[in-house]
């Protein structure tokens, strides 16, 4: 008897340890958040309970939506990029071609550099005076003044968006690579066998099996993107006149200024969007089934 | 399994070792690596004076992670760090949170303030009527120029107008163009950040800037639209401020373009000073600073920084620690700052003395500029008010906001900011 019920508990007794990790950093402090968005936190002021107040603050100010429209047309952009050269990486990583190894060592290093610093990188490279862009500008182009790169809307857009596809499209390269490796050679030989064309093996045979793995890539680097805050706080600063605000440095903003609450208030509507992202990505993408 | 247990045993051990530190005072300190080294100096000091051990808590340069860091720790009411320095401008932000000690009341006797610059206590660091912070160096906006340009085109002085400034800033750029095409006339502070907004103060004037009308912080005035659009201006219009100066042009990147012989002009804090004068620097010998020039001449403004000092509510060793404090602002360890780092100190004393006015000469005109600097509105929300700010300014000067427009803009935010944190009031 006491054999069974110890077999019963078996299975949770393994996932256990993983399930008390998510408590523990996940969902108290997500509640924790919500929680606190609920108050008039602001250290200087008399600390009290306001239920929506801030939600109410928060949709009433256009810098809010004006962070949000930036953060998502980001992620429209940022994330199909990073998953088309992510993936087309990952095409040619898995072809026999020499020197295999070391090319894969080399995709992965812009993914190990943090974005700190990378970020630095990319302001070198945009640099009005001293930038590498405007010295190769000047040394192959034609005579122009220097750009300033970072100056326009789209400018700064693109700029921020560069950097952060340089960065993580070897992080879906690599995801991609290993679901490359689970596609069975077989099939792909019998299409060969077939006679179907390169293009053709990839679009109709590898591309479906590779679904909920690309599936997941584009969960991540959405989840991911949609907190965007290191590449800007180093590049822009949300410049130029608050163009490139993304709502993680919205926010930034606001606790770095002592309202909690309110801060508190616009990471939680950061959340509900990932969470709703997520949700429908799950839904339609039919990654369940697959994975199941 | 056996040396997971083990760790699970040692684990609780381990934090309980790490949090188990002899009594001392922690000072929180940012700055660059031979900026903290002499605050190690100084608290290496101060233990052998008083036998108090002080432990600095490193900081990075960034303002913004130095508020961070503080900020945290106070809102959670840990007792480290018991002294922090802060920026001037968040002053009213940590004094309205409480977190300040009355300094008057800490030592056990009221703190004499004599020494001081008065305007700079009384505007920044008196908070509800109590002590709360003290200036440990002060900053204000100057006006650097290339002496041997401006003697070499016929100008005897440098200008006291912005009219001036933008007359010899064209006739010079044109000329010195033809061997340097990176040169420009004059180099500000116009990135999206604190130091935009400190200009825009110091461009508004002494009829300008932020006042508070029956409790209404003013920013859309004419005086400050016809300063912003100076601002712009300098950029589009009469091209003698470099393109990239609302993108990334902050204090060191302004500092090293003219320290570079690109440009003529250059507002700065006085730190630059030092940085000309080094050994190496292409313009050494080369530079003179000069109070800012106004619209009407002698309606001139700069803006007031510096880093104070202040006592956490928190601290469990308040004596101590205002015990180092008052050792900090000694005459001997400011003038070790000021010789040391070639910092502002915040004493009036120390720039008469002869030992500091032979290594630093320009001692003597800093005097009378810190004697007239603005500071900025005392607010505890300024942050918020500033955010907005920044934000409207830079999209002015970089052209996708008309001035008007921009003001308007940042004052319906500003009115907004004030109706949630102030009340209306």
């Amino acid at each position: 008897m006491r054999k069974r019920l110890l077999s019963g508990l078996e299975p949770y007794l393994f996932v256990a340890p993983l399930a008390l990790f998510v408590v523990l950093f996940v969902f108290i402090p997500i509640l924790g958040t919500v929680w606190s968005s609920f108050y008039s936190d602001v250290t200087f002021l008399e600390r009290r309970f306001s239920f929506l107040q801030n939600y109410g603050a928060l949709f009433s100010d256009p810098g809010f939506w004006k962070s949000l429209r930036f953060t998502l047309l980001f992620i429209s952009v940022a994330v199909p990029l990073e998953l088309i050269i992510g993936t087309a990486f990952a095409v040619v990583l898995d072809l026999e071609i020499p020197l295999r190894g070391l090319l894969r060592a080399c995709v992965l290093i812009p993914w190990a550099i943090p974005s700190a610093i990378s970020a630095r990188i990319w302001e070198l490279i945009y640099n009005y005076s001293f930038g590498l862009a405007n010295f190769l500008l000047a040394k192959i182009g034609p005579a122009s003044p220097p750009v300033n790169w970072l100056g326009t809307d789209f400018g700064a857009f693109a700029a921020v968006t560069a950097a952060d596809v340089w960065k993580t499209a070897p992080f879906v390269a690599i995801i991609v690579l290993a679901g490359l490796q689970a596609v069975p050679r077989d099939l792909k030989l019998q299409a060969k066998i077939d006679r179907a064309n390169f293009a053709q093996i990839f679009f109709k045979v590898t591309l479906p099996l590779l679904k909920p793995v690309l599936v997941v890539a584009l969960l991540f680097r959405t989840i991911d993107s949609l907190r965007i805050f290191d590449v800007i706080y180093v590049l822009t600063h949300g410049g130029p006149g608050g163009a490139t605000a993304s709502v993680s440095l919205y926010a930034y903003k606001y606790f770095l200024g002592g309202d909690f609450g309110y801060g508190s208030a616009a990471s939680v509507a950061l959340f509900l969007v990932s969470f709703s992202l997520s949700c429908l990505y799950v839904k339609y993408s039919g990654f369940t089934e697959a994975a199941s | 399994m056996k040396s997971l247990l083990k760790l699970a045993v040692l684990f609780p051990l381990l934090i309980s070792a790490c949090s188990k530190r002899p009594a001392e005072l922690v000072f929180a300190v940012g700055g660059a690596p031979n900026e903290l080294d002499f605050w190690e100096t100084i608290a290496a000091d101060f233990r052998e004076e008083t036998g108090i051990s002080v432990r600095i808590l490193r900081q990075p340069t960034d303002s913004d992670q130095r508020r961070q860091g503080i900020l945290i720790p106070l809102k959670a009411q840990k007792k480290d760090p018991d002294v922090f320095l802060m920026d001037i401008a968040w002053i009213p932000q940590f004094a309205a949170s409480g977190w300040l000690q009355d300094l008057d009341a800490a030592g056990g006797v009221p703190v004499d303030t004599a020494p001081f610059w008065k305007n700079i206590v009384d505007r920044s660091d008196r908070y509800g009527g109590k002590l709360v912070a003290l200036p440990v160096y002060v900053d204000a906006g100057l006006l650097y120029y290339r002496k041997d340009l401006l003697k070499k085109y016929g100008y005897a002085k440098p200008p006291a107008t912005w009219k001036e400034l933008l007359e010899i800033s064209a006739v010079v750029q044109a000329a010195v163009r033809k061997d340097n095409p990176e040169f420009y006339g004059f180099a500000w502070q116009g990135a999206q950040y604190e130091g935009i907004v400190c200009d825009f103060l110091e461009f508004a004037g002494a009829k300008g800037g932020l006042r508070t009308e029956n409790g209404r912080l003013l920013a859309a005035t004419p005086e400050n639209e016809k300063a912003l659009a100076f601002m712009r201006d300098l950029v589009s219009k009469y091209k003698i401020s470099p393109p990239n100066t609302y993108t990334e042009m902050k204090e060191e990147e302004v500092r090293l373009f003219f320290q570079k012989g690109n440009a003529l002009f250059e507002r700065n804090w006085p730190y630059a000073w030092g940085l000309h004068q080094a050994d190496g620097s292409p313009v050494k010998d080369k530079t003179g600073i000069c109070p800012l020039p106004g619209f009407a001449g002698p309606d001139s403004v700069s803006t007031l920084g510096g880093w104070h000092i202040g006592l956490s509510k928190y601290s469990d060793k308040p004596r101590d620690a205002a015990r180092f404090i008052e050792y900090v602002l000694s005459k001997k360890v400011q003038k070790e700052l000021s010789l040391k780092l070639g910092w502002n100190p915040a004493r009036r004393d120390v720039y008469g003395d002869p030992e500091v006015l032979k290594v630093h000469p320009h001692f003597s005109q800093l005097r009378k500029i810190f004697d007239n600097a603005v500071p900025r509105p005392g607010l505890p929300y300024y942050t918020q008010v500033s955010e907005a700010l920044q934000r409207h300014l830079n999209a002015a000067v970089s052209g996708n906001e008309e001035p008007a427009a921009a003001l308007e803009a940042a004052q319906k935010e500003i009115d907004a900011v004030a109706e949630r944190y102030g009340g209306g009031k």
